[in-house]
Protein backbone atom coordinates (compact mmCIF):
# COMPACT_ATOMS: atom_id res chain seq x y z
CA UNK A 1 0.00 0.00 0.00
CA UNK A 2 1.41 3.45 -0.44
CA UNK A 3 2.02 4.79 2.61
CA UNK A 4 -0.41 7.83 3.63
CA UNK A 5 0.00 9.69 6.76
CA UNK A 6 -3.03 10.57 8.10
CA UNK A 7 -2.11 14.20 8.20
CA UNK A 8 -1.69 16.10 5.43
CA UNK A 9 -2.09 14.05 2.07
CA UNK A 10 -6.08 14.22 2.13
CA UNK A 11 -5.97 17.70 3.01
CA UNK A 12 -8.42 19.30 0.03
CA UNK A 13 -5.12 22.09 -0.59
CA UNK A 14 -3.10 19.18 -1.95
CA UNK A 15 -5.87 17.71 -3.97
CA UNK A 16 -6.08 21.00 -5.55
CA UNK A 17 -2.56 21.36 -6.04
CA UNK A 18 -2.15 18.03 -7.44
CA UNK A 19 -5.00 18.90 -9.78
CA UNK A 20 -2.83 21.64 -11.17
CA UNK A 21 0.28 19.64 -11.92
CA UNK A 22 -1.57 17.12 -13.85
CA UNK A 23 -3.59 19.63 -16.45
CA UNK A 24 -0.83 22.36 -16.42
CA UNK A 25 2.65 20.28 -15.34
CA UNK A 26 2.95 17.07 -16.04
CA UNK A 27 1.94 16.52 -20.17
CA UNK A 28 4.77 18.86 -20.61
CA UNK A 29 7.37 18.15 -18.42
CA UNK A 30 9.00 15.68 -20.47
CA UNK A 31 9.07 18.69 -23.46
CA UNK A 32 10.08 21.18 -20.80
CA UNK A 33 13.22 19.28 -19.25
CA UNK A 34 14.44 18.69 -23.16
CA UNK A 35 13.84 21.92 -24.20
CA UNK A 36 15.63 23.66 -20.66
CA UNK A 37 12.67 26.00 -20.47
CA UNK A 38 9.59 26.83 -18.58
CA UNK A 39 7.35 28.83 -20.28
CA UNK A 40 6.42 32.04 -18.80
CA UNK A 41 2.48 31.09 -19.13
CA UNK A 42 2.53 28.38 -16.46
CA UNK A 43 4.64 30.55 -14.11
CA UNK A 44 1.26 33.08 -14.85
CA UNK A 45 -0.87 30.16 -13.99
CA UNK A 46 1.02 29.28 -10.60
CA UNK A 47 1.08 33.44 -9.99
CA UNK A 48 -2.63 33.48 -10.57
CA UNK A 49 -3.60 30.70 -8.37
CA UNK A 50 -1.61 32.32 -5.39
CA UNK A 51 1.10 30.02 -5.66
CA UNK A 52 4.23 32.19 -5.38
CA UNK A 53 2.66 34.28 -2.91
CA UNK A 54 1.48 31.12 -0.52
CA UNK A 55 2.73 31.83 2.47
CA UNK A 56 3.06 36.13 2.20
CA UNK A 57 0.87 37.39 4.50
CA UNK A 58 -2.44 38.45 3.13
CA UNK A 59 -1.71 42.60 3.59
CA UNK A 60 0.88 41.73 1.11
CA UNK A 61 -1.56 40.18 -1.27
CA UNK A 62 -0.21 36.80 -0.45
CA UNK A 63 -2.35 33.55 0.39
CA UNK A 64 -1.28 33.74 3.81
CA UNK A 65 -1.03 29.71 3.95
CA UNK A 66 0.63 27.96 6.81
CA UNK A 67 3.88 26.56 5.82
CA UNK A 68 2.63 22.40 6.07
CA UNK A 69 0.22 23.86 3.03
CA UNK A 70 3.71 25.25 1.47
CA UNK A 71 5.72 22.17 1.99
CA UNK A 72 2.38 20.06 0.20
CA UNK A 73 2.31 22.59 -2.50
CA UNK A 74 6.04 21.95 -3.12
CA UNK A 75 5.52 17.75 -2.92
CA UNK A 76 2.84 17.98 -5.51
CA UNK A 77 5.15 20.21 -8.19
CA UNK A 78 8.12 18.07 -7.39
CA UNK A 79 5.94 14.88 -7.99
CA UNK A 80 5.45 16.80 -11.81
CA UNK A 81 8.81 18.64 -12.43
CA UNK A 82 10.98 19.86 -10.17
CA UNK A 83 12.56 22.03 -11.96
CA UNK A 84 9.48 24.12 -11.51
CA UNK A 85 9.75 24.00 -7.63
CA UNK A 86 12.66 26.22 -7.98
CA UNK A 87 10.37 28.89 -9.21
CA UNK A 88 8.28 28.30 -5.81
CA UNK A 89 11.82 27.63 -4.18
CA UNK A 90 13.40 31.21 -4.64
CA UNK A 91 10.27 32.94 -4.79
CA UNK A 92 9.96 32.22 -1.16
CA UNK A 93 13.26 32.77 -0.33
CA UNK A 94 13.03 36.48 -1.45
CA UNK A 95 9.87 37.37 -0.58
CA UNK A 96 10.14 35.57 3.08
CA UNK A 97 13.52 37.20 3.77
CA UNK A 98 12.30 40.35 2.53
CA UNK A 99 8.97 39.73 4.84
CA UNK A 100 11.20 39.39 7.62
CA UNK A 101 14.03 41.94 7.23
CA UNK A 102 12.55 44.71 4.75
CA UNK A 103 11.76 48.13 5.67
CA UNK A 104 7.85 48.84 5.83
CA UNK A 105 8.30 50.89 2.43
CA UNK A 106 10.46 47.48 1.12
CA UNK A 107 7.76 45.57 2.50
CA UNK A 108 5.37 47.90 0.84
CA UNK A 109 6.73 47.85 -2.39
CA UNK A 110 8.14 44.58 -3.35
CA UNK A 111 6.08 42.23 -1.24
CA UNK A 112 2.96 42.71 -3.41
CA UNK A 113 4.28 42.12 -6.61
CA UNK A 114 6.09 38.84 -5.43
CA UNK A 115 2.82 37.70 -4.36
CA UNK A 116 1.31 38.17 -7.41
CA UNK A 117 4.42 36.90 -9.67
CA UNK A 118 4.43 40.37 -11.31
CA UNK A 119 7.65 40.39 -10.14
CA UNK A 120 9.84 36.90 -10.17
CA UNK A 121 12.13 37.29 -7.68
CA UNK A 122 16.06 35.15 -8.06
CA UNK A 123 18.33 34.95 -4.49
CA UNK A 124 22.01 35.68 -5.15
CA UNK A 125 24.35 34.40 -3.19
CA UNK A 126 26.44 31.44 -5.25
CA UNK A 127 29.55 32.72 -6.86
CA UNK A 128 31.99 31.12 -8.55
CA UNK A 129 34.50 31.05 -6.04
CA UNK A 130 31.86 30.95 -3.03
CA UNK A 131 29.17 28.18 -2.62
CA UNK A 132 29.21 26.58 0.66
CA UNK A 133 31.40 28.88 2.01
CA UNK A 134 29.49 32.07 2.23
CA UNK A 135 32.34 33.95 3.99
CA UNK A 136 34.22 33.82 1.07
CA UNK A 137 31.90 35.95 -0.93
CA UNK A 138 34.29 37.89 -3.53
CA UNK A 139 31.14 40.47 -4.64
CA UNK A 140 31.71 44.12 -3.58
CA UNK A 141 29.75 46.90 -2.25
CA UNK A 142 31.39 50.58 -2.36
CA UNK A 143 29.47 53.49 -0.87
CA UNK A 144 30.80 56.89 -0.18
CA UNK A 145 29.00 57.73 2.41
CA UNK A 146 26.13 56.50 4.85
CA UNK A 147 22.91 57.12 2.56
CA UNK A 148 24.44 57.69 -0.67
CA UNK A 149 23.63 54.90 -3.84
CA UNK A 150 25.82 51.41 -3.14
CA UNK A 151 27.66 50.35 -6.22
CA UNK A 152 28.24 47.12 -6.79
CA UNK A 153 30.82 44.84 -8.77
CA UNK A 154 31.26 40.81 -8.73
CA UNK A 155 30.06 37.81 -10.21
CA UNK A 156 26.90 35.46 -9.25
CA UNK A 157 26.88 31.77 -10.58
CA UNK A 158 24.47 28.96 -10.48
CA UNK A 159 21.67 31.41 -9.65
CA UNK A 160 18.06 29.75 -9.60
CA UNK A 161 15.43 31.55 -12.26
CA UNK A 162 17.91 34.16 -12.83
CA UNK A 163 17.76 33.69 -16.90
CA UNK A 164 13.66 35.06 -16.25
CA UNK A 165 13.80 36.99 -12.70
CA UNK A 166 13.25 40.50 -12.37
CA UNK A 167 14.54 41.26 -9.11
CA UNK A 168 17.35 39.65 -7.76
CA UNK A 169 18.49 39.44 -3.60
CA UNK A 170 22.44 39.73 -3.66
CA UNK A 171 24.74 39.00 -1.14
CA UNK A 172 27.88 40.58 -1.03
CA UNK A 173 30.24 42.56 1.14
CA UNK A 174 30.40 46.06 2.39
CA UNK A 175 34.24 46.46 3.52
CA UNK A 176 34.04 43.88 6.53
CA UNK A 177 30.41 43.90 6.72
CA UNK A 178 27.92 41.85 4.86
CA UNK A 179 25.11 43.12 3.17
CA UNK A 180 21.98 42.04 0.90
CA UNK A 181 20.46 44.06 -1.85
CA UNK A 182 17.50 44.12 -4.11
CA UNK A 183 18.77 44.79 -7.65
CA UNK A 184 16.18 44.96 -9.82
CA UNK A 185 17.01 43.43 -13.73
CA UNK A 186 17.68 46.47 -15.92
CA UNK A 187 19.84 47.71 -13.93
CA UNK A 188 22.39 49.24 -15.92
CA UNK A 189 25.58 47.16 -15.31
CA UNK A 190 24.18 44.33 -15.01
CA UNK A 191 24.95 41.17 -17.36
CA UNK A 192 23.29 37.95 -17.55
CA UNK A 193 24.57 35.14 -19.00
CA UNK A 194 22.87 31.44 -19.18
CA UNK A 195 23.69 28.51 -17.60
CA UNK A 196 22.25 25.37 -19.94
CA UNK A 197 22.73 22.09 -20.33
CA UNK A 198 22.69 21.00 -16.22
CA UNK A 199 22.08 17.40 -16.47
CA UNK A 200 19.12 18.55 -13.93
CA UNK A 201 16.24 20.76 -13.14
CA UNK A 202 16.74 21.45 -16.67
CA UNK A 203 14.13 24.46 -16.93
CA UNK A 204 15.49 25.98 -14.07
CA UNK A 205 16.61 29.33 -15.58
CA UNK A 206 20.04 29.04 -14.14
CA UNK A 207 22.00 32.21 -15.28
CA UNK A 208 25.74 33.71 -14.19
CA UNK A 209 25.13 37.21 -12.92
CA UNK A 210 27.73 39.90 -13.80
CA UNK A 211 27.94 42.89 -12.11
CA UNK A 212 30.03 45.88 -13.05
CA UNK A 213 29.63 49.15 -11.59
CA UNK A 214 25.66 48.87 -10.80
CA UNK A 215 24.57 51.31 -9.21
CA UNK A 216 21.62 50.77 -6.56
CA UNK A 217 19.92 52.69 -3.81
CA UNK A 218 20.44 52.45 -0.61
CA UNK A 219 17.45 52.26 0.17
CA UNK A 220 17.37 48.53 -1.35
CA UNK A 221 19.37 47.56 1.46
CA UNK A 222 17.68 44.89 3.10
CA UNK A 223 18.82 44.44 7.00
CA UNK A 224 20.98 46.57 8.35
CA UNK A 225 25.00 46.26 6.67
CA UNK A 226 26.84 43.40 8.73
CA UNK A 227 23.63 40.94 9.64
CA UNK A 228 23.45 39.55 5.57
CA UNK A 229 24.61 36.43 6.51
CA UNK A 230 23.96 35.56 9.72
CA UNK A 231 20.59 36.94 9.43
CA UNK A 232 18.93 37.65 6.58
CA UNK A 233 20.40 34.85 4.14
CA UNK A 234 19.66 31.76 7.01
CA UNK A 235 15.75 32.69 6.35
CA UNK A 236 15.85 32.53 2.59
CA UNK A 237 17.83 29.38 3.01
CA UNK A 238 15.77 27.93 5.66
CA UNK A 239 12.73 28.36 3.46
CA UNK A 240 14.56 26.99 0.47
CA UNK A 241 15.73 23.88 2.64
CA UNK A 242 11.92 23.21 3.64
CA UNK A 243 10.87 23.83 -0.34
CA UNK A 244 13.94 21.75 -1.38
CA UNK A 245 13.00 19.26 1.10
CA UNK A 246 9.20 18.88 0.18
CA UNK A 247 9.72 18.84 -3.65
CA UNK A 248 12.46 15.63 -2.75
CA UNK A 249 9.43 14.12 -1.15
CA UNK A 250 7.26 14.77 -4.37
CA UNK A 251 9.78 13.21 -6.54
CA UNK A 252 10.71 10.09 -3.83
CA UNK A 253 7.08 9.22 -3.96
CA UNK A 254 6.59 9.73 -7.80
CA UNK A 255 9.53 7.31 -7.57
CA UNK A 256 7.70 5.08 -5.47
CA UNK A 257 4.24 5.13 -7.51
CA UNK A 258 5.96 4.47 -10.64
CA UNK A 259 8.24 1.53 -9.28
CA UNK A 260 4.84 -0.24 -7.44
CA UNK A 261 2.93 0.29 -10.95
CA UNK A 262 5.30 -0.80 -13.16
CA UNK A 263 6.63 -3.85 -10.82
CA UNK A 264 2.19 -4.95 -10.44
CA UNK A 265 2.06 -4.78 -14.46
CA UNK A 266 5.42 -5.66 -16.07
CA UNK A 267 5.24 -9.27 -16.45
CA UNK A 268 8.32 -12.02 -16.68
CA UNK A 269 7.13 -14.65 -17.99
CA UNK A 270 3.76 -15.95 -15.98
CA UNK A 271 5.04 -13.68 -12.75
CA UNK A 272 4.95 -9.87 -12.35
CA UNK A 273 8.29 -8.18 -11.52
CA UNK A 274 6.82 -7.46 -8.37
CA UNK A 275 7.35 -11.04 -7.37
CA UNK A 276 11.02 -11.08 -7.33
CA UNK A 277 12.39 -10.68 -4.15
CA UNK A 278 15.39 -8.56 -5.15
CA UNK A 279 12.86 -5.63 -6.63
CA UNK A 280 10.70 -6.37 -3.28
CA UNK A 281 13.85 -5.28 -1.33
CA UNK A 282 13.70 -2.24 -3.48
CA UNK A 283 10.55 -1.11 -3.03
CA UNK A 284 10.66 -1.74 0.73
CA UNK A 285 13.18 0.38 1.10
CA UNK A 286 11.88 3.11 -1.10
CA UNK A 287 8.33 2.80 0.82
CA UNK A 288 10.18 3.15 3.94
CA UNK A 289 12.29 5.88 3.35
CA UNK A 290 9.16 7.34 1.48
CA UNK A 291 6.97 7.14 5.13
CA UNK A 292 9.78 8.58 6.81
CA UNK A 293 10.15 11.73 4.43
CA UNK A 294 6.72 12.37 5.16
CA UNK A 295 7.21 12.63 8.80
CA UNK A 296 10.42 14.86 8.56
CA UNK A 297 9.30 17.20 5.72
CA UNK A 298 6.06 17.22 7.84
CA UNK A 299 7.55 18.08 10.92
CA UNK A 300 9.98 20.40 9.62
CA UNK A 301 6.95 22.38 8.29
CA UNK A 302 5.07 22.10 11.35
CA UNK A 303 7.79 23.57 13.10
CA UNK A 304 8.01 26.15 11.49
CA UNK A 305 4.22 27.02 11.95
CA UNK A 306 4.75 27.02 15.51
CA UNK A 307 8.16 29.24 15.24
CA UNK A 308 10.17 26.50 17.53
CA UNK A 309 13.79 27.07 17.82
CA UNK A 310 14.57 23.98 16.86
CA UNK A 311 12.59 24.47 13.51
CA UNK A 312 16.45 24.82 11.55
CA UNK A 313 17.35 21.18 13.02
CA UNK A 314 14.36 19.74 12.02
CA UNK A 315 14.39 21.54 8.18
CA UNK A 316 18.11 20.46 7.48
CA UNK A 317 17.13 16.65 9.05
CA UNK A 318 14.13 16.43 6.76
CA UNK A 319 16.03 18.01 3.80
CA UNK A 320 19.21 16.11 4.72
CA UNK A 321 17.28 12.56 5.03
CA UNK A 322 14.85 13.39 1.48
CA UNK A 323 16.86 14.29 -0.78
CA UNK A 324 19.38 11.59 0.02
CA UNK A 325 16.41 9.10 0.01
CA UNK A 326 14.59 10.64 -3.26
CA UNK A 327 18.45 9.92 -5.32
CA UNK A 328 18.37 6.43 -3.91
CA UNK A 329 15.09 5.90 -4.81
CA UNK A 330 15.20 7.31 -8.04
CA UNK A 331 18.45 5.06 -9.04
CA UNK A 332 16.36 2.50 -7.58
CA UNK A 333 13.14 3.34 -9.84
CA UNK A 334 15.09 3.40 -13.01
CA UNK A 335 16.73 -0.12 -11.89
CA UNK A 336 13.39 -1.68 -11.22
CA UNK A 337 12.18 -0.31 -15.05
CA UNK A 338 15.17 -0.80 -16.56
CA UNK A 339 15.20 -0.09 -20.40
CA UNK A 340 12.38 1.43 -20.18
CA UNK A 341 13.23 3.72 -16.97
CA UNK A 342 16.27 4.81 -19.38
CA UNK A 343 14.54 6.67 -22.29
CA UNK A 344 13.37 10.30 -21.60
CA UNK A 345 9.71 9.30 -21.91
CA UNK A 346 9.50 7.44 -18.64
CA UNK A 347 9.66 10.29 -15.42
CA UNK A 348 12.17 7.80 -13.70
CA UNK A 349 14.97 9.12 -15.86
CA UNK A 350 14.24 12.93 -14.99
CA UNK A 351 13.76 11.98 -11.65
CA UNK A 352 17.41 10.26 -11.47
CA UNK A 353 19.17 13.38 -12.90
CA UNK A 354 16.79 15.57 -10.64
CA UNK A 355 17.39 13.91 -7.88
CA UNK A 356 20.84 14.65 -7.83
CA UNK A 357 20.69 18.36 -8.01
CA UNK A 358 18.34 18.39 -4.23
CA UNK A 359 21.38 16.74 -3.00
CA UNK A 360 23.42 20.33 -4.16
CA UNK A 361 21.10 23.18 -3.88
CA UNK A 362 20.81 24.87 -0.31
CA UNK A 363 23.22 23.33 1.16
CA UNK A 364 25.21 20.33 0.28
CA UNK A 365 24.28 16.84 2.15
CA UNK A 366 28.16 17.24 3.50
CA UNK A 367 27.45 20.70 4.84
CA UNK A 368 24.21 19.79 6.29
CA UNK A 369 26.10 16.63 8.10
CA UNK A 370 28.91 19.43 9.30
CA UNK A 371 25.49 21.39 10.81
CA UNK A 372 23.92 18.80 12.31
CA UNK A 373 26.74 16.94 13.77
CA UNK A 374 27.59 20.36 15.45
CA UNK A 375 24.01 20.43 16.79
CA UNK A 376 23.78 17.07 17.92
CA UNK A 377 26.93 17.00 19.43
CA UNK A 378 26.34 20.23 21.44
CA UNK A 379 22.89 18.57 22.83
CA UNK A 380 25.05 15.54 23.83
CA UNK A 381 27.34 17.86 25.86
CA UNK A 382 24.49 19.82 27.46
CA UNK A 383 23.56 16.02 28.50
CA UNK A 384 26.61 15.44 30.12
CA UNK A 385 26.77 17.96 31.98
CA UNK B 1 8.49 36.94 33.73
CA UNK B 2 11.23 38.41 36.07
CA UNK B 3 14.84 39.12 34.52
CA UNK B 4 15.97 36.24 36.58
CA UNK B 5 13.60 33.66 34.25
CA UNK B 6 14.37 35.65 30.85
CA UNK B 7 18.20 34.72 31.77
CA UNK B 8 17.43 31.20 33.07
CA UNK B 9 15.43 30.53 29.63
CA UNK B 10 17.84 32.34 27.35
CA UNK B 11 21.05 30.41 29.51
CA UNK B 12 19.01 27.03 28.81
CA UNK B 13 18.65 27.55 25.56
CA UNK B 14 22.25 28.83 24.87
CA UNK B 15 23.11 25.90 26.46
CA UNK B 16 21.50 23.65 24.49
CA UNK B 17 22.70 24.98 21.65
CA UNK B 18 26.78 25.61 22.58
CA UNK B 19 28.78 23.46 23.71
CA UNK B 20 30.48 25.48 26.44
CA UNK B 21 30.52 23.89 30.24
CA UNK B 22 31.15 27.38 31.55
CA UNK B 23 28.81 29.97 30.62
CA UNK B 24 29.99 33.26 31.69
CA UNK B 25 27.16 36.02 31.67
CA UNK B 26 29.17 38.38 29.35
CA UNK B 27 31.31 35.44 27.09
CA UNK B 28 31.01 36.52 23.74
CA UNK B 29 29.34 34.14 22.26
CA UNK B 30 30.18 35.25 18.11
CA UNK B 31 33.34 35.87 18.97
CA UNK B 32 34.36 32.25 20.36
CA UNK B 33 34.05 30.56 17.47
CA UNK B 34 31.87 27.63 18.60
CA UNK B 35 28.67 28.58 17.23
CA UNK B 36 27.43 27.52 14.17
CA UNK B 37 26.00 29.50 11.42
CA UNK B 38 22.44 28.94 12.01
CA UNK B 39 22.89 30.00 15.98
CA UNK B 40 22.21 33.47 15.20
CA UNK B 41 18.78 32.87 13.49
CA UNK B 42 18.28 29.61 16.11
CA UNK B 43 18.74 32.06 19.10
CA UNK B 44 16.21 35.00 17.14
CA UNK B 45 13.70 32.35 17.12
CA UNK B 46 13.75 31.30 20.36
CA UNK B 47 13.21 34.90 21.91
CA UNK B 48 10.33 35.37 19.80
CA UNK B 49 8.89 32.36 20.67
CA UNK B 50 9.26 32.31 24.34
CA UNK B 51 8.62 35.87 24.70
CA UNK B 52 6.18 36.68 22.65
CA UNK B 53 8.64 39.19 20.93
CA UNK B 54 9.22 40.16 17.69
CA UNK B 55 12.95 40.95 16.70
CA UNK B 56 12.89 43.70 13.94
CA UNK B 57 15.83 44.70 11.54
CA UNK B 58 16.15 47.87 13.82
CA UNK B 59 16.81 44.80 16.69
CA UNK B 60 20.20 43.82 14.53
CA UNK B 61 22.69 44.83 16.34
CA UNK B 62 25.11 42.44 18.03
CA UNK B 63 25.27 44.29 21.45
CA UNK B 64 21.96 42.56 21.59
CA UNK B 65 22.44 39.16 21.02
CA UNK B 66 26.58 38.85 21.83
CA UNK B 67 25.90 37.09 25.00
CA UNK B 68 24.02 35.71 28.16
CA UNK B 69 23.86 39.38 29.64
CA UNK B 70 23.14 40.88 26.32
CA UNK B 71 20.05 39.03 24.86
CA UNK B 72 18.09 39.37 28.51
CA UNK B 73 18.86 43.11 28.27
CA UNK B 74 17.39 43.03 24.50
CA UNK B 75 14.22 40.90 25.98
CA UNK B 76 13.56 43.01 29.33
CA UNK B 77 13.77 46.40 26.98
CA UNK B 78 12.12 44.69 24.19
CA UNK B 79 9.13 43.55 26.70
CA UNK B 80 9.28 46.94 28.20
CA UNK B 81 9.82 46.22 31.59
CA UNK B 82 12.95 45.93 33.84
CA UNK B 83 11.33 43.95 37.04
CA UNK B 84 13.44 41.80 38.67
Amino acid sequence: MIPRDAHDLSRPDYAEFKSFVALNVEPFAETWDREQAIPRAVIDKMAKAGYLGCTLPVEYGGQGRDVVTFGLLNEAFGRAFAALTGVLTVQAMVSMALAKWGTAEQRRRWLPALAKGEKIAAFAITEPGAGSALKSLATQFTQKAEGQPLVLNGSKKWISCAQFADLFLVFGMLGQRSVACLVPRDAPGLRIEPIDELMGFRGAGLAQLHFQDVEVPAANLVGKPGFALSHVAPVGLHYGRISTACSALGLLRGCFEESIAYAATRKIGDRSVGDLGMIRSLIARMGTNLEAATHLCHNACRAQDDRLPEVFEKTLMAKYFTSKAAVSAASDAVQIMGAAGCHGSSPVSRYYRDAKIMEIIEGTSQIHEDLLGKIFVAQAGERAE
Amino acid sequence: MREADIKQAVRQFISSAVRLPDLGDDDNLFESGIVNSLFAVQLMTFVEKTFGIEVEADDLDIENFKSLNATTHFVVRKNGHGAG
